[in-house]
């Protein structure tokens, strides 16, 4: 296949579910055979190699990078000039100034931090290769937000109770972070759309129940769309513009109503759910152009007593037949990453493949 | 005393201006602190984690209702250290080393807090000496342990080893929890305990204190 030529149409991926792909988000795993992994973060050509091989291992034109969801926020602080070493872990704790506020939200030229330019680096190489396609991540806006404030859900829960900015500093700093998340998630992606992602995974975990309550919305907050519809929108739109198709993944607990808006009005190529959700029922919430992902409980693989290898088998078989009985266009895979745990590695890798074929016989 | 209905109603409903005021307006009439925490502050927050299980309450709920409570918490506690009054269990709580997720440890930590429990709060990214430090140093009856990773979750066990190297793994309960942790997990590893959620794992501490 060539995909040297953008962009992908919707039908590509409709294609591959129409032939029954199976693929994990199993870069990580893929990572951690390297003799020194984690210096494969944030080296291009290295990441480059290692997203390849999970890619061809699991007989997937989607080459799907590191789910690394902290990138945009180490971006973010190094334009905030946070010392290197707190950047992961720092949390604003009180309202901008408007001029800080700008110069967080401005364009930039690029990726700033090793991990980032990595990533985007890698996406070039990977758009060199003809049977791969190059697809981008990044953190959603509101999955950001969360990360930049010490206790964003009460803040949250505030301002779907009609608490507004100026009524309190810690909502006040709620709609300033988001303002910044969503300026860092456009920067991350255009950066990924230049160095060629045809397709971007979008990852909004927190855009769920426990962040955003379902009380709320029902007593008419429009908290959920302030916070998650409305900058992941633009996102879309500036995907849409530059012809860079969306995959869109949340793996946390979802009601309807979010998972309608997530399929219907972000309406994505793909949308990839967690493992608490049954795919066939929100089949019928979804379009018959967008290919359910997922959604076997990956996060549980460490443990065979938790999720033993016949559970795996019997989630696999069972997730199969009732997509298959409900029609809805599907590619069966991992609820969220599967990340690399070294004293389970031997147990997560043969449910991998346990998933991959359906049987335990590995 | 209608302030103890009032201060009940602004924790259930998660509104802290009217805690703070109810709480406020008890001391001033003269109600004692402890039995403000007994009689309104503990039975607001058993019912927000009854209203929880049957999940007509959320998380930010029960996040609104210990900001709430906590707010009042801050106008008791000048008047329980001048009286010498305490609050009788003590519990440390952190997310275990590698983990920068605390808002799970978070919610724990307000629901406990609001049950009445006296609660430090290590943070997240806590390596194992520092649980070590704090339970010598503290003497609490409880180790609450959190991850939401399952890379991280092996920091669990190394938590209760280093409890067990220093000498203090039988001075104190230790309870786990995060996404990843189930209970065959928390057996293997040698915890006392695991809860799935917040008003589980206070339910779990009153059973350990109980003797069940």
């Amino acid at each position: 296949m060539d995909h040297s030529n953008p962009p992908i149409d919707r039908a590509f991926y409709l294609e591959l579910a129409a032939r029954g792909l199976r693929m994990p988000i199993g870069t990580d795993l893929a990572m951690h055979e390297e003799s020194e992994p984690e210096e494969v973060r944030d080296n291009g050509d290295a990441l480059a190699r290692v997203i390849a091989r999970a890619a061809r291992r699991w007989g997937t034109p989607l080459a799907v990078p590191l789910m690394d969801l902290r990138l945009e926020k180490l971006d973010l602080m190094t334009i905030a000039g946070v010392p290197e070493e707190e950047r992961e872990r720092y949390h604003f704790t009180a309202p901008l100034e408007q001029a800080a506020l700008e110069k967080l939200c401005a364009e930039q030229d690029g990726p700033l931090c090793p991990g980032s330019r990595a990533r985007d680096e890698a996406l070039a190489r990977i758009g060199a290769q003809p049977d791969l396609v190059p697809v981008g991540m990044a953190i959603g806006p509101f999955s950001l937000t969360t990360r930049l404030m010490a206790d964003p859900i009460t803040a949250a829960a505030m301002a779907g109770s009609g608490v507004e900015a100026e009524d309190a500093e810690e909502v006040k700093l709620l709609w300033q972070c988001l303002r910044m998340a969503e300026a860092a998630v456009l920067r991350a992606v255009r950066s990924q759309m230049r160095h060629g992602a045809k397709a971007i995974m979008i990852c909004e975990p927190a855009a769920c129940t426990a962040f955003i309550s379902p009380r709320q919305l029902k007593a008419g907050s429009n908290l959920f769309e302030r916070l998650v519809m409305e900058p992941n929108l633009r996102v879309k739109a500036a995907l849409e513009e530059a012809g860079c198709n969306l995959i869109f993944h949340d793996c946390g607990e979802l009601i309807d109503p979010m998972v309608e808006a997530f399929a219907q009005r972000i309406h994505p190529v793909v949308l990839s759910l967690g493992s608490s959700h049954k795919l066939w029922e929100d089949a019928r919430l979804t379009p018959s152009d967008v290919v359910l992902y997922g959604n076997l409980p990956t996060k549980s693989f460490y443990s065979d007593g938790a999720m033993p290898v016949e559970e795996v088998v019997r989630r696999t078989q069972e997730l199969a037949e009732k997509m298959k009985a409900c029609g809805h266009p599907f590619i069966l895979g991992s609820e969220c990453d599967v990340l690399f745990v070294a004293e389970a590695q031997d147990a997560i890798r043969k449910k991998v493949e346990a998933m991959m074929t359906g049987t335990a016989a590995v | 005393m209608t302030q103890f209905n009032e201060l009940y109603d602004a924790i259930l409903n998660g509104d802290a201006k009217k805690a703070h005021a109810a709480t406020q307006a008890a001391l001033d009439a003269g109600a004692e602190p402890m039995t403000l925490i007994a009689e309104s502050m503990v039975p607001a927050m058993d019912e927000v984690g009854r209203l929880f299980e049957q999940e007509e309450y959320f998380v930010p709920e029960l996040l609104l209702a210990g900001r709430a409570m906590k707010g009042a918490m801050e106008l008791l506690r000048p008047r329980m250290t001048a009286s010498g009054e305490k609050l009788s269990t003590r519990v440390v709580i952190g997310t275990v080393k590698g983990d920068l997720h605390d808002i799970g440890k978070n919610i724990v930590a307000s629901m406990l807090e609001g049950s009445g429990f006296e609660v430090i709060d290590l943070g997240a990214d806590v390596p194992a000496e520092k649980f070590v430090a704090a339970v010598e140093e503290r003497k609490p009856q409880f180790v609450c342990m959190s991850a939401l990773l399952t890379v991280t979750m092996p920091a669990m066990k190394t938590t209760i080893d280093a409890l067990r190297s220093a000498g203090l793994r039988t001075r104190v309960k230790v309870l786990v929890g995060g996404a990843p942790v189930t209970m065959q997990y928390a057996q293997e590893i040698g915890a006392d305990g695991y809860s799935e959620n917040a008003s589980g794992a206070v339910g779990l501490v009153r059973n350990l204190l109980a003797g069940a």
